[in-house]
């Protein structure tokens, strides 16, 4: 009878948390949506009430006068070559070091690209920012490059444990077959690490996509070469009067992510997990 | 002939696992080592930024830093910012991950849908509630009479940074509940069983099979969140830029301010490598209580 009372106790506590946990998630995006579908006139009536009338003409000046393709465009493009760049060097490394790891060089190697697990972004920000400005690579290129170098660390770490976690058994009769190390990488361990990849292709496209700091100190001089956050950052100062032209800003921005999101929610899910528990 | 065919086989091997490491050690060592060591030997100038000659200075910065009263309260609030996210973010997502275990229907979906604020950009959360801190918030709080909720928590420095760390939770909140749900699923159900046979009440059930199996997990949650509180860049940026009155000026956005706004650049990269002491003493510690702990289970 006691565990019974608990258990109806319980799940009414439980259900209450857990609807009160998805207002909060789900009432700013509601507010979200509905405002950047109303002219200020009407928000400023009502912020909370869904728009009276289909009303789009934030979205049209958004596509026409602004120039949110071209920042569109610019986050497509340096997040898909910087992922592109990351995919063909981490597991390369990672499967050098992996396979060689007795060897005096690559161990060092290792531990010399593990280092950067210490350092906190805010160490690099400031020289970084002089030394590109020094090379005059100000620009989408040198965002790339940073990217690409800043993701060795973590892509590494996660690789190399993973790579040291196969069985050598089929990379050694492929050897005895003939195949040289760059066949037995491409045709035996690139797909045995398809897991390892997925999570490294999730959490670094999230990561470049969304980044807002190297991007603010990298291309904030020239609007044309903006990416969508600091696209969003800077419309704050520029439409600050004009909030529902800015909600209707911050949901173009969200929109790409969140229907990604909902093609492929269960690989993104478990490849984050995965990247955070082991790295 | 045959040994000759075998070493340059094996040559050529060492030259390809050889040119694999070619272009990753050369990125990181020139965009990331010299960098630090760049940013270190800043440390050591006068420079201000913009100046095309400068001196070295010795320790200068770092005793001068040391006597400065904005990085200690920088320090100081950055290590309130933390302890507030590590505390709202990992019992909010144990009672998440807990309560969404349970459930026995929409599991999937409604775990789904607690996800989806990690897929979105700090600027964008951190925009969005700066709106909603404006416009929204205050307009509830007059309707229920709470005083400060009705002007907006991030103008009052009492209430800013709270203000801060709650959005930044808002967000960091779906990772840690999804690793701790993947934590629980490995707890036996016969644990339960006996335990709920033998008459254990809720919490006792929680304290003795629930916690011990979850500590492993509570501490990869600590560690991820207590990086983020150190590091926390964009939501303070975009939401306060530092104040009011620098109440909730991280270490990021001191060393950014500092930097690119208030002409001490080599002060602000001192600034930066102590900073990096404190964490990599930390990371250090946590390190060693993980491989620790390793051995013990």
């Amino acid at each position: 009878m006691k565990t019974k009372i608990e258990k109806l106790g319980w799940q009414l506590l439980r259900n209450l948390i857990l609807a009160s946990g998805l207002i909060l998630i789900l009432f700013p995006l509601y507010l979200v949506i509905i405002n950047s579908m109303k002219s200020l006139e009407e928000a400023g009536k009502n912020f909370f009430a869904l728009p009276s009338g289909l009303y789009f003409n934030n979205f049209v000046e958004l596509f026409t006068n602004s120039d949110y393709w071209i920042f569109l465009r610019n986050s497509a493009k340096i997040t898909l070559i910087s992922i592109t760049l990351i995919i063909i060097i981490v597991p390369s490394v990672s499967y050098s070091i992996a396979r060689n790891f007795k060897n005096k060089y690559y161990k060092s190697v290792y531990y010399y690209l593990l280092m950067g697990l210490f350092i906190p972004s805010q160490v690099i920000m400031l020289p970084i920012t002089k030394m590109m400005t020094k090379l005059n690579l100000l620009n989408h290129m040198g965002l790339i490059i940073l990217y690409a170098s800043f993701s060795i660390t973590q892509g590494v770490f996660l690789f190399v444990n993973y790579i040291r976690g196969l069985p050598y058994e089929i990379e050694e009769s492929a050897h005895i077959d003939g195949c040289n190390v760059w066949q037995t990488y491409t045709r035996i361990v690139l797909p045995l690490v398809k897991p390892m990849l997925s999570t490294l292709l999730i959490m670094d496209v999230l990561w470049i996509w969304n980044d807002f700091m190297l991007p603010l100190l990298i291309l904030n001089r020239s609007k044309a070469i903006w990416t969508l956050p600091l696209f969003q950052y800077n419309f704050k100062t520029e439409y600050s009067f004009n909030y529902t032209m800015a909600f209707t800003a911050y949901l173009l921005a969200m929109l790409p992510m969140i229907i990604i999101y909902c093609m492929g929610q269960k690989y993104i899910i478990k490849g984050l997990t995965a990247g955070a528990v082991k790295g | 002939m045959n040994s000759k065919n075998r070493k340059s086989k094996l040559g050529s091997a060492q030259l390809t696992y050889f040119a694999f490491t070619i272009v990753p050690v050369t990125l990181y060592t020139f965009f990331y080592v010299i960098s630090v060591i760049k940013g270190l030997g800043y440390s050591f100038t006068d420079w201000d930024g913009m100046a095309s000659k400068y001196n070295f200075v010795g320790f200068r910065n770092y005793k001068l830093l040391l006597k400065n009263p904005y990085f200690w309260n920088s320090m100081k609030t950055t290590v309130l910012y933390t302890v507030m996210l590590v505390f709202c973010v990992i019992t909010i997502s144990l009672i998440l991950a807990i309560s969404l275990n349970s459930l026995k229907r929409f599991k999937t979906f409604i775990k789904s849908i607690y996800f989806v604020p990690a897929m979105i950009g700090g600027v964008t959360i951190a925009l969005i509630w700066d709106q909603l801190f404006y416009r929204a918030v205050p307009l509830i709080g007059q309707r229920l009479g709470i005083e400060w909720l009705s002007q907006s928590v991030l103008m009052t420095g009492k209430t800013a940074l709270p203000a801060v760390v709650f959005v930044h939770s808002w967000q960091a909140v779906a990772l840690p509940t999804v690793i701790f749900i993947a934590g629980l699923q490995q707890i036996p159900d016969e644990q339960y069983e006996a335990a709920q046979i033998d008459g254990a009440s809720i919490f006792e059930r929680f304290r003795y099979i629930t916690f011990p199996y979850l500590l492993p997990t509570i501490t990869v949650n600590l560690v991820l969140i207590i990086k983020q509180g150190f590091t926390s860049f964009d939501f303070p940026f975009a939401l306060t830029g530092g104040g009011p009155v620098r109440s909730t000026e991280v270490i990021g956005i001191l060393i950014y301010n500092d930097a690119f706004k208030n002409l001490k650049f080599a002060s602000a990269n001192a600034e930066a490598f102590l900073l990096f002491i404190v964490v990599a003493l930390f990371s250090l510690t946590q390190l060693k209580i993980t491989s620790k702990g390793a051995i013990d289970s």
